[in-house]
């Protein structure tokens, strides 16, 4: 029986037995506004209705993130479908809507926007992403024999990321890196693309921008900014009842 | 006991850029108009770098008559159009040119340490402005650690509370180090950082709220903090303290002119007498190599740049670069463990309101023989935005679903963190690697390794941040092993055998060379280092004008 009782933390991985998270089906579908896969953990909440106070140069940086881009700039072709398929594991986005996060890092690589730190036994940023997509095809063909990582399943894509995220990977492409950081260059990308997006701040609740408007509900009284909506707990019980009903 | 009466109303004496801003717009007022020296007038003083130490010296000296070009490798910012409450977009802030890490434990650099612009690093800094303790400054005498300081935390003192008033600093009278009092009164704080205040005080650990550098109240034309959270993402409101609000604006009215976009690649020295005879810099929009002529040069580019622009000015009188004549330049620089853990709660405390520095104790800060490692640590609560926040969850091992699950989550959560005394050694060294910038000069490679004493603060004071969760209610917890701030790299000293500059900032060799920033830390204490930063300057401003250092 799914349980929206967002006062208790059963839903969250460490606490959850096999430490699995559960299928997002539990949460209802958004109603207003956007998110990633129309997850709805704030059903009624759209970050971008509230832009209209936004100072004007915060608003374009974030609307410009909903214009949709052209062709890839850094990577090729034959690297996209990889690029692709890894972006939408990391993040778990399997279905439209689909925040951009490949063409977002795309963009990051083809604009030559450093982080500004290189280690030592690795290549620079640009060359460790392409060595990653390499290792990702070849790691793919040499335990599931398929042409790219793109053309596994989904479980297979699932337990080649985890290896990686762990540094288990080796040979190929693997050996020209530092397995562990080139997970946490590729990572830093994706996470800092991902939740700039504000379809992503939709999903999470987040208040968004607050200049010059500002916030002003701290708490404990209030932590609701008058355009903030509370988390699927505070759903009308009567229809969240009828929903769960069988 | 005056200043306790009249918390909000007592300003500094000799610094007006609060009144020089303009209530309605952010912009650095005086761009248009400021003094502009041709590179051929030999100045009395070219700095490099409009951080907080630079800033402060020239401010100081500008009052004084000196006349003084700032160099600066990043923008003149216009925040209303430059700045915007994005993390994202906030990007251009830090300092994201190629530097090389490496050692057994490379800190990575980027969005926690370095500034690139106008304001240096403090407009992105989190806005903790607390003192150094006295121990800070002879640890080596008190702990048989680290490194004495050639000065006291006395001769700092004065230029302690001339800084605070300046910020000026809100918080709590201050019970810790040398007990003091700040001229504003505390923020009022969010029930995130209250959950875990409740927490620390179960266990019996005292937490105060503030310091910070955030006006509350008004301050000349700076407004009240608006509380939107994005301290990190530089102030679009002007109530957090920055150079950039708070001295370049009576830097300016005062003769300074600062000369942005310029990366400066060299400082030169005469063969014969063995003086700096100005600085050699490369303005962005033509890459032509240009020489600012001066009296006397400063060096405010902190602890990787300093070192760097040292090591890659060779000449046949320093064929190893300034103040290196016993290899000194770079070595012990230090970075402070900064790991945060973050708890969940039932309710939705939304964390990302108010300043995200609220909350903090330095209880832990002294050495406790029980404790089993030399020196301490401090505690501070703070609040990760949407992608720090996706960062933290990332380092505890989530990724895909779960890492959706715990950013869905994000409302119920608060966190605290650390910051560790990581204590200095010759080996955590900034040197030039083979790689070179679009200039041409060399990057800055940095090794860092952890020693023991390092490893034990850290797993101790993360232990005690857990336990501030669990004694406060959390329901589940997730970590981040981090790093914060930089200091160290040209420290110093009673000697050239043990440092790159002597107790008046003067490097060792140079008689007319000076280093005014962080890098001149010999330890660095569990306190955010800015205040500190800061008050040398002032300290070695007053110095230099009083001929003391000359």
């Amino acid at each position: 029986m799914p349980d929206r009782d967002l006062t208790k933390p059963d839903h969250l991985p460490k606490l959850r037995e096999g430490g699995e998270p559960r299928h997002p089906s539990w949460l209802p579908r958004q109603r207003r506004g956007t998110t990633p896969q129309m997850i709805g953990r704030y059903p009624d909440y759209d970050v971008l209705a509230n832009s209209e106070n936004w100072d004007e140069a915060t608003r374009r940086v974030v609307e410009q993130r909903l214009q949709t881009s052209g062709a890839l700039r850094f990577f090729s072709a034959e690297e996209e479908p990889t690029l692709r398929a890894f972006c939408d594991v990391t993040t778990a986005q399997d279905t439209d809507p689909r925040v951009p996060v490949a063409e977002m890092v795309d963009d990051k690589l083809a604009s030559g926007r450093l982080d500004g730190f290189r280690y030592a036994n690795m290549p620079r940023d640009p060359d460790t992403w392409r060595l990653v997509l390499r290792g990702l095809d070849e790691t793919a063909h040499s335990r599931y024999r398929v042409e790219s990582f793109a053309a596994c399943d989904e479980s297979s894509r699932d337990a080649i990321v985890a290896a990686l995220s762990k540094g288990e990977l080796s040979g190929g492409a693997w050996d020209e890196l530092d397995v562990s950081r080139a997970w946490s260059v590729c990572m830093r990308a994706i996470l800092a693309a991902f939740y700039a997006h504000p379809w992503a701040w939709n999903e999470i609740g987040y208040g968004g921008p607050a200049y010059p408007q500002g916030y002003m509900r701290l708490g404990p009284t209030s932590t609701l900014e008058p355009h903030e909506r509370p988390g699927a707990t505070a759903e009308d019980p009567v229809r969240v009842a009828s929903e769960l009903a069988p | 006991m005056i200043r306790g009466l009249l918390k909000g109303s007592i300003g500094p004496r000799s610094n007006d850029s609060r009144f020089l801003l303009d209530v309605h717009r952010r912009d650095l007022p005086g761009q248009d108009t400021m003094a502009r020296y041709e590179d051929s007038d030999e100045v009395d003083l070219v700095i490099v770098g409009a951080g907080a130490g630079g800033s402060v010296l020239a401010q100081r000296l500008a009052r004084r008559g000196w006349r003084i070009v700032i160099i600066e490798a990043g923008p003149f910012w216009h925040p209303d159009e430059d700045w915007v409450s994005d993390e994202a977009g906030s990007h251009p802030l830090y300092w994201t040119q190629e530097r090389v890490i490496g050692g057994k434990d490379p800190i990575e650099m980027g969005k926690n340490n370095s500034g690139r612009g106008v304001g240096g690093s403090m407009v992105h800094y989190a806005g903790y402005c607390p003192r150094f303790h006295p121990s800070d400054f002879e640890t080596q005498t008190r702990d048989g650690v680290g490194a004495d300081w050639p000065i006291s935390y006395s001769e700092l003192k004065a230029h302690y509370e001339e800084v605070e008033r300046e910020l000026p600093v809100a918080g709590q009278d201050w019970p810790w180090g040398d007990p003091h009092r700040y001229p504003f009164s505390p923020h009022p704080i969010s029930e995130a950082a209250s959950t875990l205040w409740r927490g620390a005080l179960e266990l019996g650990i005292e937490m105060r709220v503030g310091p910070v550098g955030i006006v509350n109240g008004t301050f000349g034309n700076r407004p009240h903090c608006i509380y939107r959270g994005y301290c990190l993402q530089g102030c679009k409101v002007n109530a957090k303290a920055s150079p950039y609000v708070t001295h370049l604006p009576d830097a300016i009215a005062h003769g300074v002119e600062i000369r942005a976009d310029s990366m400066a690649v060299n400082v030169e020295i005469d063969e014969s007498s063995g003086r700096a005879t100005g600085v050699t810099y490369v303005r962005e929009a033509d890459g032509v190599p240009r020489r600012q002529r001066a009296k006397a040069v400063a060096l405010a580019c902190y602890s990787i740049e300093t070192p760097r622009l040292l090591l890659n000015s060779t000449s046949k009188r320093f064929p190893n670069g300034l103040g290196n004549g016993e290899d000194q330049v770079g070595r012990y620089v230090m970075v402070q463990g900064a790991a945060q853990t973050a708890g969940r709660y039932p309710d939705e405390l939304r964390m990302y309101k108010g300043p995200p520095p609220e909350v903090s104790s330095e209880q832990f800060y002294e050495t406790d023989p029980r404790r089993g490692f030399a020196r301490g640590f401090s505690i501070q609560t703070v609040s990760p935005l949407p992608i720090g926040w996706a960062e933290h969850v990332l380092a505890d091992g989530h990724w895909g679903r779960a890492m959706r699950e715990y950013m869905r989550d994000y409302n119920h959560w608060s966190t605290i963190g650390v910051l560790n005394e990581l204590l200095p050694y010759p080996d955590n060294r900034v040197t030039l690697a083979d790689d070179t910038d679009p200039y041409g000069m060399p990057v800055a490679r940095f090794d860092y390794t952890h020693s023991a004493n390092d490893k034990a603060n850290m797993e101790y004071s993360t232990k005690v941040i857990t336990d501030i969760l669990k004694a406060s209610g959390a329901q589940d917890i997730l970590t981040i092993h981090r790093f914060a701030h930089l200091v160290g790299g040209a420290r110093m000293g009673s000697a050239p055998e043990n440092s790159v500059i002597n107790a008046d900032h003067r490097v060792w060799a140079v008689p007319n060379l000076y280093i005014s920033d962080g890098s001149v830390c010999p330890t660095q204490g569990a306190a955010n280092p800015a205040l500190t930063i800061m008050a040398l300057a002032s300290r070695l401003a007053e110095r230099l004008a009083s001929g003391a250092a000359r």
